[in-house]
């Protein structure tokens, strides 16, 4: 375990670039974020914002080259950039587990589903084939296979895909991991299976003591299960901080909009217009300001704007908050601490005062 | 105008499965078994239910893409309305009577949009002459007015005349999915049909897609059968919903009355896994275990009872609801032989010593949420009397007991329809039984 | 006639649109007919009208003849033109992406480059060179920069110093045992090559794709009996069968040609049937039937332009086996002595490998690029012509 005063995992500056014949291509470009004992976070993001390649640097699982990865991941105050691939081998799966969004692509259907468990069990662990197969059975069991023992033998397309997704948790869960990646479990499936699924990752968070890193595009699924919230758009983090202060007062105009999508928040439909940016050769400045309604000339010209910390861990990126600005602009000012967030009334939108 | 758009009747789709050398028919998967509802014009009609329901082979057979096993799909656009049935029963604009000339017009009245934005286009055809081929099959020979027309309906769904020439590869998502919009509407239909059209999309990218096809349903007028998965995008566009279950309509109505109201415990459960987007509000609500059963061997009764959190206790049995559906539960695994008492002691023994069977007990009502004491002494009874039988190892002995012992209406009898309000109907026994109490039902 | 101004889609009075004369030809159709006309005609006229031994082009007063190979081999080449290379110019967006991608893969593009060489030369060649002649005086040359002992040709067309004869500009890559020249004969190896090439993909092709994706559409039975012939055609010994025909009738090139053909588009056909069968099920195809298109629509439009380009590759990698076997026959001798191919050419210098090695090398380092270069398209061409599974990976 950690040390109280050190975070699970801290992402500094982390810029990951792929070398592309149309140049280089930036999907992830500085980012910072941390991850605590037994917390979940999530990074929100539409697709084509970098989230997923973000979550895939950390254990250096994308293919390099044409990737490269620079800045500092300090998982339990160790940088992970800098670990040799064996050590790097040892924390991944083991340390830090990995789920993917299709538990269909992320088998081998050639071998039965035990088998895939007890071989990720037994690449870490010095165990034999039979505590494997108990442990296997066990790690079964606790996700939620009825009757653990005999679908043991089965071939994963005689799992649904709910069954197929518990089952890439198992597997993720042999090494006792301290952290858990999960990157859009639920998007392909279901709704009621999206809802077991949420509530037995809810479940083995508190029984392992796990911290949960979640990727999603679904702020219905942020909601529910985050502590707190990393929102990126084109390879930067817009803002972030604890998930009631986000949903309460986002700050960003980017998140704004991004909520404004949802009919509980008197979205009016419409989205947000316009696309993300060509990763190739993102704009100036702001990386959502072509697409903003409050940008003005500041946002467009320069870097990305500092982060300023509008509330008490509530980080944001954006000119209208830095030195100089006017964060009325942005911010509706209506809202108290204590809004409910589905209210009709607490419609997140351009001030009028 | 009282006469709706289309109008399915006891509609089925049962897919037959062949065994053997002879390739003979060995049973069917009821894929759709006897749905109807109706869509007035300009009206949109949610079809919601989980995957392996149905939603998806229903919508293939209204529009004809599948041969229906059974039913009719009544079709009253391309000014076929007003007509009545023929003398034997038939109807003229019954679809699934329909010649190849009928049927090709009908297919200038319907067309439709699927889900997936990568598969829906030809990946070695421009997108203009995707959508351009439908007015080429339909006779129309020159190239010219071709390009003249999708050019300017590129432009109406939000994209540009130069896309004309543009490879599917080259469009996101949401792109692809507004050509898929322009596809459906080329031949100027009046019903469209959308399976999960933006179901593999972004939020953001959904809430545009939608908000175009509203736009474009109220510019001509269109009526839409939509079917998704997702309550919450249900609520955004439809006018009423149908809830599907296994192959049957269990809940229709007002898309309003299903959320505020829902008369059906499984529209209920739909309801309550949406996720809120709400951080304060706990992961709970109702808690749907397993999946569709197979379409092969559908459950007797309610097909929902399986899974009910709401099932019917029998005539003066009253326990807690939880501890009914955990015996329950208990039954249907003992009867299909799925519960493993060996395994279950091992996971109580963990390794360690045997364990007692009262440890073995306690950990069966643990694993099927049976509190200590059933509240009725006579099932308490019968629950310890089958798990001796399975101590004994007598798991089939333990299966006919339990089956004998332990019923409930939900599975004996099938449901019909309850009419809960205008427009409103479920089919629950729930209902039917305070149907019969009281002739009159309020529905608050 | 409807409005001509502004075209809107929901102005289309769909009743007025008649539904006659719906049957138009695309240009390519066109062309394909009207080139392939004359050719016909030709043919006609050279198998009717002429006699055994009389050139094609004696009317015209060109001492050249053409046979039943050479008039199918044009064939090829038109409905490569019509079907291949005219729809290449017609899309142009498709055509620079696929040749974006293309020639990321170096080793292709130098392939391509080789093979349009052997290509150019197979077809040109022949017209600007006259046939290599016998000349025993000059035998054994050795290729230009080269020199042998001056025992070796029986006269030294280049220089003579020190005992060697030196190679010479005339006979660049050196002369054979009865002097005929090397380069010569490798160029018009490259008119049988390309035969072999074309004209065996045709036919793999065609039958591949028909039998293919009828099996796929007819499904059942049909399909039930079509595979177990395709499983009779694999396991069909081609060998022993074109032995046999070999000894029965005597075998020419376009024999070989025709029977290896024949045998070869098992794989093929088993491949376009669950690729048709994959392709079926995608939505495309729904929707291209929902728009009320029929069957054969679909196939014609969609299926067929879908699989082809995935067989493609396929056809290329079946070349160089083709080029290796003929090879193979005329090293053994059991090929056709008076087809100037490489592996003639190979036969013709076994013997002489000792003090006379380019007559071998030659034609051998010629043959082997090609084939090398057919593999190396091949595995491009994969990679080049699926731009879905591109998009999926960006």
């Amino acid at each position: 375990m950690t040390s109280d005063d050190q975070p699970l995992l801290e992402v500094e500056d982390l810029t990951t670039t792929f070398s592309t014949d149309d140049g280089t291509l930036t999907a992830v470009d500085g980012i910072d974020f941390d991850v605590e004992t037994g917390e979940t976070v999530c990074i929100v993001g539409e697709s084509g914002s970098g989230k997923t390649v973000a979550t895939e640097s950390i254990t250096k699982i994308i293919k390099t080259p044409p990737g490269h990865i620079e800045g500092t991941v300090r998982y339990k105050g160790r940088d992970l950039l800098s670990l040799p691939e064996s050590e790097l081998r040892q924390i991944r799966g083991n340390e830090i587990a990995h789920i993917f969004q299709n538990p269909q692509e992320a088998m081998n259907h050639c071998y039965t589903v035990g088998w895939q468990i007890t071989e990720a069990l037994q690449i870490h662990r010095d165990v034999s084939d039979e505590e494997a197969r108990a442990k296997a059975v066990d790690l079964m069991d606790r996700v939620g296979i009825a009757n653990a023992s005999s679908r043991f033998d089965d071939y994963p397309h005689e799992f649904s895909g709910g069954q197929k997704q518990r089952v890439m948790i198992a597997m993720a869960l042999v090494g006792d991991p301290d952290l858990l990646i999960a990157d859009e479990p639920t998007t392909a499936l279901d709704v009621t299976v999206q809802a077991q699924i949420l509530r037995l990752l809810d479940d083995l968070q508190d029984e392992f003591d796990m911290g949960v890193l979640f990727v999603t595009h679904d702020l219905g699924v942020v909601a529910e299960i985050a502590d707190r919230i990393v929102v990126m758009y084109a390879g930067k983090v817009m803002e972030r901080g604890d998930v009631l202060d986000i949903f309460d007062r986002p700050a960003h105009p980017y998140t704004q909009q991004l909520l404004e999508c949802l009919p509980e928040f008197g979205g009016t439909g419409g989205g947000i217009p316009g696309t993300l940016p060509d990763p190739h050769d993102p704009p100036d400045g702001c990386r959502f300001a072509p697409r903003c309604e409050y940008a003005e000339e500041a946002c467009r010209t320069g870097e990305q704007p500092e982060e300023v910390e509008v509330a008490p861990d509530q980080q944001v990126s954006c000119v209208h908050y830095g030195p100089g600005g006017n964060p009325s602009i942005v911010r509706s000012e209506g809202h108290g601490p204590g809004d409910g967030a589905t209210g009709g009334d607490s419609e997140v939108g351009p001030a009028d005062d | 105008m009282t006469e709706p758009l289309l109008s399915v009747r006891d509609l089925k789709k049962h897919y037959p499965i062949r065994k053997g050398l002879f390739n003979r028919q060995v049973g069917a998967a009821r894929a759709v078994d006897g749905i109807s509802f109706d869509i007035e014009q300009g009206e949109t009609l949610g079809l919601v239910g989980e995957s392996g329901c149905g939603k998806s082979t229903a919508a293939n057979s209204v529009i004809h893409l599948e041969e229906p096993t059974a039913g009719e799909v009544i079709f009253n656009g391309n000014g076929r309305e007003g007509a009545t049935r023929n003398t034997d029963g038939t109807h003229p604009n019954d679809v699934t009577k329909f010649d190849d000339g009928e049927l090709m017009e009908f297919r200038r009245g319907a067309q439709m949009i699927f889900q997936d934005p990568s598969s829906s286009f030809d990946p070695r055809m421009p997108i203009g002459n995707a959508v351009g081929e439908l007015l080429k099959v339909h006779g129309m020979s020159d190239r010219h007015r071709r390009r003249a027309i999708v050019e300017d309906l590129l432009e109406r769904v939000g994209l540009s005349a130069n896309d004309f020439d543009r490879y599917p590869h080259e469009f996101s998502g949401g792109q692809k999915q507004r050509i898929a919009l322009a596809r459906a509407l080329v031949l100027n239909p009046d019903l469209i049909i959308a399976d999960e059209p933006v179901s593999a999309l972004d939020v953001s990218i959904q809430a545009e897609i939608l908000s175009l096809i509203d736009d474009l349903q109220e510019e001509f007028g269109l009526s839409l059968l939509f079917i998704s998965h997702d309550m919450s995008v249900i609520r955004q566009i439809c006018d009423r919903v149908a809830v599907m279950y296994l192959g049957e309509i269990v809940e229709i109505g007002p898309v309003e009355e299903i959320f505020t109201n829902p008369q059906h415990p499984y529209t209920e459960a739909l309801l309550s896994s949406i996720p809120t987007p709400d951080p304060r509000a706990e992961l709970g609500g109702i808690e749907l275990r397993g999946t569709v059963p197979s379409p092969t061997n559908p459950p007797s009764g309610c097909r929902f009872h399986t899974r009910c959190h709401k099932v019917i206790q029998p005539e003066g049995v009253d326990i807690d609801q939880g501890d009914w559906r955990g015996l329950l539960n208990f039954r249907e695994k003992v009867i299909t032989g799925e519960i493993d008492i060996e395994q279950v002691r091992e996971n109580v023994a963990g390794g360690g010593t045997e364990p007692t069977d009262s440890e073995v007990r306690a950990e069966v009502r643990r694993e099927f949420d049976i509190s200590e004491t059933v509240d009725d002494p006579d099932l308490e009874e019968t629950l310890s009397e089958a798990m001796n039988l399975l101590l004994e190892d007598n798991a089939e002995m333990a299966g006919e007991f339990l089956s004998e012992e332990i019923t409930t209406p939900c599975a004996e009898t099938e449901p019909g329809t309850t009419v809960h309000a205008p427009d409103h109907e479920s089919a629950c026994l729930r209902h039917e039984s305070r149907a019969a109490a009281e002739p009159n039902p309020a529905d608050d | 006639m409807a409005t001509k101004k502004s075209e809107e889609f929901d102005q289309v009075d769909w009743n007025e649109i008649s539904r006659s004369g719906r049957f138009d030809l695309s240009i390519n159709s066109i062309g394909m007919l009207v080139t392939t006309l004359p050719l016909v005609l030709l043919a006609v006229y050279d198998w009717q009208f002429l006699g055994e031994r009389t050139p094609t082009f004696q009317f015209v007063g060109v001492d050249r003849g053409l046979e039943s190979v050479d008039f199918f081999f044009i064939f090829t080449l038109l409905l490569a033109f019509w079907f291949l290379v005219l729809p290449l110019y017609q899309n142009p967006r498709m055509t620079r992406y696929y040749w974006k991608e293309f020639k990321q893969n170096r080793p292709a593009v130098v392939s391509l480059v080789w093979l349009g060489v052997v290509f150019v030369g197979g077809i040109v060649g022949p017209i600007v060179m006259d046939p290599p002649q016998q000349e025993l005086l000059i035998a054994y040359q050795p290729p230009v920069f080269t020199s042998v002992v001056d025992t070796t040709p029986a006269t030294c067309v280049g220089e003579v110093m020190n005992g060697r004869c030196y190679g010479t500009w005339e006979h660049p890559l050196g002369t054979t045992n009865a002097g005929k020249d090397v380069f010569t004969m490798i160029v018009y190896g490259m008119t049988i090559s390309m035969q072999i090439a074309f004209i065996t993909t045709t036919i793999v092709a065609t039958i591949g794709i028909s039998f293919g994706t009828l099996s796929a559409y007819a499904g059942g039975w049909v399909d039930e009996i079509m595979m177990r012939f395709v499983d009779i055609i694999l396991s069909f010994p081609t060998f022993l069968m074109f032995l046999l025909i070999l000894y029965i009738y005597g075998g020419g090139l376009g024999m070989f040609i025709v029977v290896f053909s024949l045998f070869a588009w098992g794989g093929t056909a088993r491949y376009v049937r669950s690729k048709s069968l994959s392709i079926s099920e995608e939505e495309f195809i729904k929707s291209s039937r929902i728009s009320g298109a029929s069957t054969y629509h679909v196939i014609r439009g969609h299926v067929v332009p879908n699989v082809a380009s995935s067989i493609i590759t396929q056809l290329t990698l079946l070349i160089p086996g083709f080029l290796l076997f003929e090879a193979q026959l005329a090293f053994l001798g059991i090929g056709d002595s008076t087809v100037p191919s490489w592996g003639q050419l190979i036969s013709a210098g076994r013997s002489d490998l000792s003090f006379a090695p380019w007559i071998v090398l030659a034609p051998g380092i010629v043959l082997f690029l090609t084939i090398l270069a057919f593999n190396f398209l091949g595995d491009a061409l994969l990679d080049a012509l699926n731009p879905e599974a591109e998009a999926e990976n960006t």
